[in-house]
């Protein structure tokens, strides 16, 4: 009888399910043709009524029961486990409520077989909800049929119990004559009935049981839930109401309908960048920084329109970003490697005639300091690398590419010329009022692009004021710089971005900017372009000047102090080329302000000697500050000293590269210390790497900020206790 | 000689667009397959998760997804909610000895395809023009949402195509 092709026609599993088919069938009929006349006389009609209502209930839910799909899972496509096939785990935890449950890997359907799921080896089919497979009605009790199932078993033991107590009522009463026809017949009924009670009202009780508990016989069989919680209970209540009142469950094993043809046609659409990050690597002489950015391509297209986008210097192609991105976004592309230049932008916008005084100076020195460009972008490399550690900063200030670009176009130059350059395009994208500081910007921005290729990893992280060594140091400052910043609308602009003017810059007033503007645009120019040309290597670019935008007024001033020294450093700069070497050398100092040359004020020459060590040149800039005469200032530099000190002796230790420098000591320095450290780096120290002077100065900073301004006044007049 | 010789390759760099242009005409092929698998968190109600599949981040944006699986799932849960109208049904079925589903559709079905049109619809809205591809859930057993990832496989006929142009403008 077995086939030897396909499937195996097995006749024994049809014999159950043959057996009790028949014996339902043929016992409820006997009972009607023999029993329920008598009974439709002598008590009711209503009897074979009843009867036969139950009866075909009975009926019905095992007709439903037996040929209903319980709940088949179909096979998963080769696609869906090609991952799952060799390297997967035999089991998958899944959390239910709190619950983890194991999920088994089918390796006949090739998936992970849902919760309650269970493989059924006679039908060879994963079914939802397996309960068990039941002989009786040859099929698989799963999701789709236990209602059935399970009103078939009380349908059939009310049945059974009615036909076996009508059958004993017509027996009791034909007892003279029980070898009649009828009565005999009634008998073996009644027989049969009595013997299946037992099983049939045993397997009920059972699953009212489990109805109740909401578990399914093969939970229950194999002892899941045995002294533990069952996730899927819903309560006795719940149970009960989700197996008799639940919507049919859909059938899996469809035949394949028609689906309408759905064309595929490229080109594709690619989704708008405005609300995801890209990650851009940014290869600057074999140094790659990731820089991730998220840039509005319609924002950063609509910019494009509104501004006139400066062609992109060749040096911008140092940028890989630029060629992975579209040539319409290139130019915003290097605004985006900044995105901290967006948020900056916001603090700008009162700068609208500062910009162009930078500008025109900033474009000048950028022009002479061409040929820094190449050390501006090795150094920008390197700040790449800060910038990667902070990717997200600028992420949801970043408001128009075309800022970046601006911003971009000076990173070297000096807070002036992206400051500008930023201020002008953040006027541009918020206003787009100023048109005509457009213009002035392009140039610029095309110029300036070699510095700013170097400086937007710095000026993005700078996005909330901060320099990117500061964000990267301590994010937190960042924003509390932004807001900050914000706060002072005038002025931080300009101390976010370039490290050496900006400093100075950015903590003024107006009316000082731009007074300031017309004495410092050389100056923070002239220096810049002299760091880099000496040695970008030695010298980390200075962190931006965006914490000061954190810092009081009585810190501005002291950047106004700072200002002059950088011019003095200017001078000193071309006399002095050694300088820088010996700033380079003190990787782990901060001493770069000390370096650069004496602050004005009296304190300068303790800067000026302790550079070798490096919290005595660190101190020197801050004796230089203090000098100057802010109390506030000085107290917060010695504090900033002691940190800075200590800071740049670990720093010393573990930097050689600004790369690790950046990154590793930016990471475990403060924040703080960094971002003060860049003030009054900037101008000084091409060598010291920049992380660690941020680090340190972001710490000393932090320090100092805490200091109470009567505690200067004692320190400040002393500027030999900070050399100590 | 060389007026012949670019008028030919002039000829040649036609038909070559020409042959690329048909080339772009072709549409995509499969590349990837993504799986959304089930949520059970909530037990086994069906529920589908909601987090972007990393494959999907460069070709469709997180909201349009996340919406189409958050509506997906409202709709199952819809299918799913034991209340008056699965009262009823239960009630005529047994009445009728179940008889009524050879006639009429249950609510979990009628529900079924308004899911099919609305992935129908997204589809064509949404994923297609992105060179994605929404497959029903009932199709592989509600277990998991199958989404198909196409690559524009005529990109390097347009490439070609232009720069034959170019090649040939230039000349």
């Amino acid at each position: 009888m077995p086939n030897s092709t396909g499937k195996r026609f097995k006749p024994t599993k049809y014999i159950p399910v043959s057996t009790a088919a028949t014996l339902l069938v043929g016992s409820t009929t006997l009972f009607f043709v023999f029993t329920c006349p008598w009974l439709t006389k002598v008590i009711s009609p209503a009897v074979p009524l009843y009867n036969g209502l139950v009866f075909l209930f009975v009926l019905a839910n095992f007709s439903m029961a037996t040929f209903m799909d319980p709940g088949v899972y179909p096979r998963a496509d080769e696609d869906e486990d090609k991952d799952d096939d060799f390297r997967a785990p035999l089991y998958k935890n899944v959390d239910i409520k709190g619950i983890q449950v194991r999920m088994k890997w089918c390796a006949t359907c090739h998936f992970y077989r849902p919760p309650r799921c269970s493989h059924c080896s006679v039908c060879d089919n994963c079914v939802e909800d397996f309960d068990h497979h039941c002989p009786w009605v040859n099929n698989c009790i799963g999701r789709r049929n236990y209602r059935y199932f399970f009103l078939f078993l009380l349908s059939l033991s009310v049945h059974m119990i009615d036909v076996f107590t009508f059958s004993l009522i017509f027996v009791h009463h034909h007892r003279e004559r029980l070898t009649a026809l009828h009565t005999t017949v009634t008998l073996v009924v009644m027989c049969i009935a009595g013997l299946f009670f037992i099983p049939v009202m045993g397997l009920t009780g059972f699953h009212m049981v489990l109805v109740a508990r909401g578990r399914t016989t093969n939970e229950q069989v194999t002892g899941k839930f045995r002294g533990g919680v069952n996730p899927f209970t819903r309560g006795c209540c719940g149970n009960v109401e989700y197996v008799l009142c639940s919507p049919l469950a859909p059938r899996y094993m469809l035949h394949p309908r028609k689906k309408p043809h759905i064309k595929i046609q490229p080109p594709f659409i690619r989704p708008d960048l405005s609300d995801r990050q890209i990650t851009i690597k940014v290869s600057d002489n074999g140094t790659h920084s990731t820089i991730v950015s998220s840039k509005s391509k319609s924002s950063l297209v609509g910019l494009d329109d509104k501004e006139i986008q400066p062609p992109l210097p060749p040096k911008a192609d140092r940028y890989n970003l630029k060629n992975q991105l579209t040539s319409s976004e290139e130019s915003s592309l290097s605004g985006k490697t900044h995105p901290s230049t967006p948020a900056m932008y916001k603090y700008r916008p009162s700068f609208s005639t500062m910009p162009k005084v930078h500008y025109h100076n900033s474009r000048e020195k950028i022009v002479r300091g061409d040929e820094c460009k190449t050390s501006a972008i090795l150094e920008e490399g390197v700040r790449g690398h800060d910038y990667r550690s902070e990717p997200n900063l600028d992420l949801p200030e970043y408001t128009n590419a075309p800022l970046h670009k601006t911003f971009q176009s000076s990173p070297l130059q000096l807070d002036a010329d992206p400051v500008n350059s930023r201020s002008l395009s953040l006027k541009q994208a918020q206003r787009r009022s100023e048109k005509g500081h457009l213009p002035a910007l392009q140039p610029q921005t095309v110029t300036s692009t070699p510095y700013k290729s170097v400086f937007s990893p710095n000026t993005l992280s700078n996005r909330n004021g901060s320099l990117s060594y500061d964000s990267l140091l301590n994010p937190s400052i960042s924003p509390a710089a932004a807001n900050e910043c914000m706060a002072h609308r005038g002025m931080p602009s300009l101390g976010f971005h370039s490290p050496y003017l900006p400093t100075k810059m950015c903590h003024m007033r107006e009316p000082e900017i731009q007074r300031q503007q017309v004495t410092t645009t050389y100056s923070p120019v002239m220096p810049v372009r002299a760091v880099g040309r000496q040695s970008p290597h030695q010298r980390d670019r200075d962190p931006s000047p965006v914490r000061y935008d954190n810092l009081s007024q009585t810190i501005m001033a002291s950047i106004q102090e700072r200002k002059e020294i950088e011019e003095r450093e200017k001078r000193q700069m071309y006399h002095g080329r050694s300088q820088p070497h010996i700033y380079a050398q003190d990787s782990g100092v901060f001493d770069g302000p000390g370096g650069y040359g004496l602050p004005p004020s009296g304190c300068y020459p303790d800067g000026t000697r302790s550079r070798g060590p490096t919290p005595p040149a660190y101190s020197g800039s801050r004796d230089n500050l203090m000098g100057v005469g802010l109390v506030n200032y000085g107290q917060r530099t010695t504090v900033m000293r002691h940190g800075g000190s200590t800071m740049s002796r670990a720093l010393r230790t573990s930097s050689t590269s600004l790369h690790t420098d950046h990154s590793s000591s930016n990471s475990s320095q403060g924040r703080a210390t960094e971002g003060y450290r860049s003030p009054t780096h900037q101008p000084h120290s091409p060598v010291v790497p920049r992380s660690p002077s941020y680090s340190h100065h972001k710490l000393s900073y932090m320090n100092a900020m805490t200091e109470t301004p009567l505690d200067w006044e004692l320190q400040g007049t002393s500027p030999n206790i900070w050399t100590a | 000689m060389s007026k012949t010789g670019s008028c030919s390759k002039r000829l040649s760099d036609r038909s070559r667009l020409f042959h690329n242009l048909q080339e772009l005409r072709h549409s995509a092929s499969l590349a990837n397959k993504v799986f959304v698998q089930r949520d059970y968190s909530e037990g086994t109600t069906c529920k589908f998760q909601t987090k972007f599949p990393t494959e999907l981040e460069t070709r469709i944006e997180r909201s349009l997804f996340e919406d189409t699986v958050k509506t997906l799932n409202n709709y199952y849960a819809e299918a799913e909610k034991i209340g008056g109208q699965s009262y009823l049904e239960g009630c005529l079925a047994c009445a009728t000895a179940y008889l009524i589903f050879l006639c009429m559709e249950t609510r979990y079905e009628k529900v079924l395809k308004k899911i099919a049109k609305y992935i129908q619809e997204q589809n064509e809205k949404i994923y297609a023009p992105r060179g994605l591809l929404i497959t029903d859930p009932i199709e592989r057993g509600m277990r998991v949402i199958e989404i198909s990832i196409y690559e524009d496989r005529g990109s390097s006929g347009s490439s070609s195509s232009s720069s034959s142009v170019s090649g040939s403008t230039t000349r």
